[in-house]
């Protein structure tokens, strides 16, 4: 049955994952684009300094040079030793310190490392119980927030000029602090973000006792869990999800993996329930964990789901409903026949397959009633068989759905086991809403942190608020609107500057020591408010008080609570507790409502926090800008997201047949007009202008085409359109203008009206490095897996059948005795034995490699930011993103496949495989990229001189150029002032080289004259050049500076660079390690000494790095398991990083049930293979039966 | 017609190649005497702000070097001792002289550090780690040369890539005696240690003993 022809001609090879419509549609821009190593323009150097003038000037430079000969002197460098040696300090060796990243109600456990003083990559702290010291994406790229060059440098008053206008100016910090005197009495309002700080609580306690008003306000707010469990379970509780023990788990909107609350524990949770720890021994179908997820838009959490229901937003709380309703009926409850009509009564409208207005009528999968009701019996079949269970509601879904959920956990009987009520203290602090109640004309406004001018929701009409304050008083991290309208002006401190303390989810006491004094004197709200109640205002004592009235007192307490980062023990308490059927069912009939169906320009709009941006808090931090959406791939703006059948709509049908119809675009010539997707420059996205209308206020924004929306919905992250700053400034819309605060996660009603002739370039790296039409994610069904164990060995040209274009037995080197196939392993060299064949493998050194599970690799895009930090990845701005030059060192690949409406997604992180036998160094021309003896492929920038041949011959395209000197990019300023967004759209900067004849941030002067007068100061521009602003302390880029590894070198214009395995870790290690042999031959790095950045971040411990050659390793035991694979086998470059397959866990009674994933059923029908007994004929003959029985 | 071009002329084209040959080859020969780090480097000898004796303290004190550079045996980097390691001794000795007055000033005034110049400098690219040799055998000796004997310290080897790989070539057997460039860890410090001259020592084979394995690859000092 075996047909040996090769597969890899023609599109039709491989399976059809697709990256985009784009891609699916396979139109002949993608074509173009897709041959092209680059996207165009990439070459097009649009430096003013042409070819001809760069030599004019060289020659003139040469015949200066040799007027100016005493240049060449040597020029004379300093050492300035201490004039006392700080105790335990080596020059030159990081230090570590642990602390803790505060988050709305909890905190993130950190190990921070320490360079001479400047704190410069933040770990988790892996000795902190709950943790394996993975952290999330914010909390990687908080470092870079300390050295933001545009945050508040200088405490301010406003003054009135002669027109009355109000402006801030600088004033000396004594001065501005004299603002907070005399203000502890009932006219001062406090507006604060959301703590879980026990030394504000404490602080706030006592200004309470003096009359003093204080509210929170946050505009993602998660405290709807709490709300929640307070009414089921009694007051004073709150709910604490335990993920890893949960063998199902149903998700009512929540996105536990991307965009809840410290979804970093929740990730690791839920990757320790799915882990195949051996697949020799166990069996996947018993071992992993299932998920099911409902949501309106496309998360992180729904395309990691074995079964998605996508359903708007608003209709979730049918769903929950109607689960209730099933579960209620299947494990029994006395007395509950009346709710269960009632709830069925509730859900009715489910059974009329509302959520999928796409699907064919009598379509078995668009059942959604039978969804809901096959997975709650799933649920109880779990229960049954005593395994625990979860239900979880997301913070956009109303209480009632939480209650829903909380419900069915206590049916469930997860109450005590996956769902733990922990003890909680309410903060007792009024919201932005009783602000306004309460505030009298003339009080005094104090706003701590956040930025409610900007984030407010639209009702409230802050800048009203304002106008009726006597005073606002403002500490906060950037000049933002809130400062801008404020009388007084206090910078406020990084959480690495100064001290704090914070519990974390689960209440443990944690605390936040500060790495360095505050860079310009800021303040943290503890020392505001501790100031304002005229007490103890040093941090330190502050934090220390309320430490020993926890833990009591004492020195070396304090000192282990330090060194620990946490404070064991200190857990909150869980409670026991019955849930309260009466209550909870009282609050349903109270709060219930049956939502609006969305419909044809009647839409649904969801707004939802973003991976980047959070709620706005990091606007001006380049590193998260630049770190593409997971599910999107768009870095630098939002959109307004749309599923595929309401862009059909959206278009009109006539318009969306020439455009949106596949099978007609497969044979047409035509490829997806600019309406959607493709410009006609290949590879950058011209998105048509939507106006978003929703309750009579209205938002713009470029229109996306995400599958796997729910129909009907608009999907709109929030976080964006700052205005202010100058790397975020200019990024995406602001969608807080259309959010009132009674449907602040979701609204009906809305309209889109297209813009006409507008349209906005998206920056989207998902057409990018595109691995075209080969099996590159492998996956298979746990429930299939015992029979077919060695499914991954039976893809593409490196099956077993397929490998007749390899010799076989030895014929390709002299020394590969015993290879037989590829597939088997990528790795049967002769370690040891003779060795005639290339050096590359010394049997005596340590071999490196690594392996990626992506069965539990989620997709959240923290590695990416960790690698930037560690390895000074330069952040290149919107433009050259959206020409293709982004220079992250490792990407995550998003993979759709299957159906249009709605698609199973994977992920996959490349970074350089470190092939063995690697096609870029074969064509390097000045041996700039060459291996090592222990397996890496090296880089060395020194010899590079950027032709670009590697990349050019990279299959798997992981080599990045330095197109310019990203890293000497200044932060714009135009006539003086600071210029918001440059690191948007404007490349201007860039070309800032010596030889350039400057422009306005220079004010003018030849880039080589400046770089005379002082060449090292780079290219900075001009507020140094005496027009400093206000005479303010401006020290520019040498901040950013600041942020640099000092282990790993900073790349020039010109070089190539890509991952090294993090090379400067693995010369630590093994420094480290023959540093401690001295004179004995005890010089083997263990196991887990060596962790690359990528790898310690993962919260799901989907990487290991190690030692293939040593048969402990944890990668040796990983690279011998059934599921794993080289990405790309049959080219025989032998990668030294190795995939797991992934495996899904479906429900057979599901209506949705696939008996091979997607992806693994087209690669069968469209590639003549044979995987799980399903061969190519048999699967196209099921194929048309279906066809016709569905006619 | 014959008189356009008289007849030196024939000559011309002889000289000319000749002469160019012989500019390019003073050049050639001047660029590689001058401007390697064999003559831009070695001999470099600053004047420093404390006319302080390696000859006077090692000698005659006998003092260890890493009584001052402490951070050599733990760190990248072989730090220059900071006053108070100074001071240790010559708040007593020699307590007033005014050579040691930057020294002292330093040590009052955390703002003045003694503004000490730098001879061994490499390229910042270059990852070199004091704390991986010194631990393992190879002596300050083979590169620092006999600090020990100087009495100002001058730059005594060329700190060339070629200097770096030749060590790290030997001890491939191919390349002459492994062993040569390593003595036992006592011994390191010492700068006048001759290993031949060490009966014990001498036949012993380190490389093996201590399973030896140096890089001539990028990665061993490019990251």
């Amino acid at each position: 049955m075996n047909d040996n022809t090769s597969p890899s001609n023609g599109q039709n090879s491989g399976p059809r994952y697709w990256r985009s419509l784009e891609h699916k549609a396979d139109s002949p821009e993608f074509r173009a684009f897709v041959e092209n190593e680059f996207p165009s323009g990439v070459d097009l150097i649009d430096d003013p300094v042409s070819r001809r003038n760069f030599m004019k000037i060289m020659s003139a430079s040469f015949a200066l040079a040799g007027l100016g000969v005493s240049g060449c002197r040597r020029p004379e460098h300093k050492i300035l030793p201490f004039s006392r040696m700080p105790e335990n300090y080596v020059h030159g060796t990081p230090q570590y310190y642990a602390t803790a990243m505060p988050t709305r109600g909890a905190a993130v456990p950190l190990v921070v490392k320490s360079y001479d003083g400047r704190p410069i990559k933040v770990e988790g702290n892996a000795e902190y119980p709950d943790s394996n010291g993975g952290t999330d994406q914010y909390a990687q790229a908080s470092v870079l927030s300390l050295y933001d060059p545009d945050r508040g440098l200088n405490f301010k008053l406003a003054e009135k000029n002669d027109k009355g206008e109000k402006s801030l100016k600088v004033i000396a910090k004594a001065k501005v602090l004299e603002q907070l005197d005399g203000l502890a009495n009932g006219k001062t309002h406090v507006l604060m973000e959301q703590s879980s700080s026990p030394s504000r609580a404490r602080l706030v306690a006592g200004l309470k006792a003096k009359g003093v008003n204080f509210y929170e306000y946050e505009p993602i707010d998660f405290s709807v869990h709490e709300e929640a469990a307070d009414i089921a379970f009694g007051p004073g509780v709150r709910p604490y999800y335990k993920l890893d023990e949960a063998k199902a788990i149903l998700s009512l909107d929540c996105d536990f993996l991307g965009t809840e609350e410290s979804a970093f524990q929740h990730i690791r949770g839920f990757a320790e329930g799915r882990r195949v720890k051996d697949d020799h021994k166990e069996n996947p179908a018993d071992s992993m964990n299932r998920l099911y997820s409902v949501e309106g838009l496309l998360t992180l959490t729904g395309t990691n789901a074995d079964h998605r229901l996508r359903i708007p937003t608003g209709s979730v709380v049918r769903v929950a409903a109607l689960a209730l309703a099933e579960a209620l009926d299947g494990i029994g409850l006395d007395g509950a026949e009346d709710g269960i009509s009632q709830l069925r009564a509730f859900a009715a409208e489910l059974n009329k397959d509302f959520s999928n207005s796409h699907a064919v009528e009598g379509d078995a999968k668009a059942d959604t009633a039978k969804w809901v009701r096959q997975c709650v019996a799933d649920l109880i079949r779990f229960k049954e068989r005593g395994d625990k269970t979860l239900v979880v509601a997301g913070y956009r879904q109303p209480r009632e759905v939480h209650l829903a959920a909380m419900a069915m956990n206590a049916l469930l009987g997860n109450v005590g086991s996956t769902l733990l009520l922990q003890k909680a203290n309410p903060s007792g602090n009024g919201t932005i809403a009783d602000l306004v109640l309460r505030f009298n004309d003339g009080d005094t406004l104090v706003v701590l942190g956040g930025d409610p001018a900007y984030n407010a929701p639209a009702d409230i009409e802050w800048a009203k608020l304002v106008g009726r304050a006597g005073r606002v008083i403002r500490q906060g991290y950037y000049i933002d609107q809130t400062a801008t309208d404020a009388d007084a002006y206090i910078p406020a401190a990084h959480y690495l500057e100064s001290w704090g303390d914070a519990r974390t989810s689960d209440g443990t006491l944690v605390p936040v020591q500060p790495l360095i004094a505050p860079l310009f004197g800021g303040m943290t709200e503890l020392e505001v408010l501790a100031r304002v109640g005229g007490t103890e205002s040093d941090p330190y004592k502050v934090v220390r008080k309320t430490f020993e009235g926890i833990a009591g007192s004492g020195d070396t307490r304090w000192e282990k609570f330090l060194h620990d980062g946490f404070l064991a023990g200190s857990a909150s308490g869980v409670e026991s507790r019955e849930y309260d059927w009466d209550a909870a069912s009282a609050a349903w009939d109270a709060g219930a409502k049956p939502v609006k169906l969305p419909g044809k320009n009647d839409y649904e709009v969801t707004f939802y926090r973003d991976h980047s941006m959070d709620d706005g808090r990091w606007c001006n931090n380049g590193w998260l800008l630049e770190t593409p959406n997971p599910v999107t791939r768009i870095a630098w703006d939002n959109v307004l997201v749309v599923s595929y059948q309401t862009a059909r709509e959206l278009l009109g049908e006539e318009a969306a047949k020439e455009a949106l119809d596949f099978e007609k675009l497969d044979k047409k010539s035509g490829g997806l007009p600019g309406r959607f997707g493709f410009h006609s420059d290949a590879g950058r996205f011209y998105q048509k202008v939507y106006k978003l209308e929703v309750g009579g206020k209205t938002v713009e924004g470029p229109i996306w085409l995400l599958p796997g929306m729910a129909d009907n919905v608009v999907g709109v992250a929030l976080g964006y359109g700052r205005e202010r700053g100058r790397v975020g400034g200019a990024a995406g819309f602001n969608a807080y203008r259309a959010r009132t605060s009674s449907e602040a996660h979701f609204a009906g009603g809305a309209k889109l009206t297209e813009k006409p002739s507008t349209t906005y370039e998206v920056a989207c790296t998902q057409e990018q490095g595109v691995m075209d039409g080969r099996p590159v994610i492998r996956e298979g069904n746990a429930n299939d897996f015992n029979g077919h164990k060695d499914f991954v060995k039976h893809f593409d040209l490196d099956s077993i059948h397929h490998t007749t274009h390899i010799p076989k037995k030895g014929a390709r080197y002299k020394w590969e005795k015993d290879r037989t196939d590829l597939a088997s392993s990528p790795y049967k060299h002769n370690f040891g034995g003779e060795s005639n064949g290339p050096k590359l493998m010394d049997p005596d050194r340590q071999q490196w490699g690594m392996v990626i599970d992506l069965g539990t690799c989620v997709g959240c895009d923290a590695c990416v930011v960790a690698c930037q930090s560690e390895n000074n990845i330069p952040i290149v701005g919107k433009h050259q993103v959206a020409i293709g030059r982004e220079m992250s060192w490792i990407r995550i690949d998003r993979y759709f496949s299957g159906d249009e409406h709605n698609p199973q997604v994977n992920y996959q992180g490349v970074g350089c495989q470190h092939c063995e036998d690697a096609p870029c160094e074969s064509v390097c021309p000045v041996n700039a990229t060459v291996h090592d003896e222990e397996g890496l492929n090296l880089m060395a920038y020194n010899r590079c001189v950027g032709t670009r041949y590697c990349s050019n011959n990279c299959p798997y395209k992981v080599r990045r150029f330095n197109y310019y000197d990203y890293n000497r990019r200044p932060f714009g300023v135009e006539d003086g002032k600071r210029k918001p967004g440059t690191f948007f759209n404007d490349d201007n900067e860039l070309n800032n080289s010596p030889l350039h004849p400057g422009n306005k941030s220079s004010n003018g002067e030849w880039e080589l004259v400046r770089w005379y007068k002082d060449p090292s100061r780079g290219s900075v521009p001009g507020l140094d050049d005496g027009k400093k602003e206000n005479g303010e302390f401006d020290p520019e880029w040498d901040l950013v500076k600041l942020s640099k590894n000092p282990d790993v070198s900073v790349r020039m214009r010109g070089v190539m660079e890509k991952c090294t395995y993090c090379v400067q870790r693995i010369q630590r290690g093994k420094i480290e390690q023959k540093v401690e042999a001295r004179d004995t031959d005890n010089v083997k790095v263990p196991d887990g000494k060596i962790k690359t950045a990528c790898e310690q971040v993962c919260p799901a411990d989907a990487i290991a790095f190690g030692d293939i050659s040593d048969k402990e390793s944890e990668v040796y035991r990983l690279n011998r398991q059934n599921r794993n694979y080289s990405l790309l086998g049959f080219l025989d470059t032998r990668p030294r990083t190795t995939y797991l397959a992934k495996l899904r866990n479906p429900n057979v009674n599901m209506p949705d049930y696939y008996d091979i994933p997607n992806s693994t059923s087209e690669y069968i029908t469209k590639n003549h293979g044979e995987i799980f007994g399903v061969n190519a004929n048999a699967k196209k003959a099921e194929e048309l039966q279906g066809k016709e029985s569905s006619h | 017609m014959s008189d356009v071009f008289p007849r030196w002329t024939n000559r011309l084209p002889g000289q000319i190649i000749f002469g160019l040959l012989l500019i390019g080859g003073v050049v050639t020969a001047g660029l590689t005497y001058f401007f390697t780090p064999k003559y831009t480097r070695v001999g470099y000898q600053p004047t420093q702000p404390v006319p302080f004796s390696h000859s006077i303290h090692v000698q005659q004190l006998g003092l260890d070097c890493r009584y001052c550079h402490d951070g050599v045996e733990k760190s990248w980097y072989s730090n220059v001792p900071a006053a108070d390691t100074c001071m240790n001794c010559h708040s007593a000795v020699r307590a007033n002289d005014p050579k040691l007055e930057p020294v002292r000033a330093s040590y009052q005034d955390q703002n003045k550090p003694v503004e000490w110049v730098q001879i061994h400098k490499l390229p910042d690219y270059v990852y070199f780690n004091h704390s991986v040799h010194v631990n393992r055998g190879v002596s300050c000796v083979e590169c620092h040369g006999r600090v020990d004997k100087m009495d100002e310290v001058r730059h005594e080897k060329n700190f060339s890539m070629t200097f770096c790989l030749d060590c790290h070539r030997e001890l491939s057997p191919k390349n002459g005696d492994p062993n040569k460039r390593l003595r036992p860890l006592d011994k390191i410090t010492n700068l006048a240690y001759d290993r031949w001259g060490d009966t014990d020592n001498r036949d012993k084979d380190f490389v093996k003993e201590w399973h030896i394995k140096t890089s001539e690859n990028c990665s061993a000092c490019h990251r």
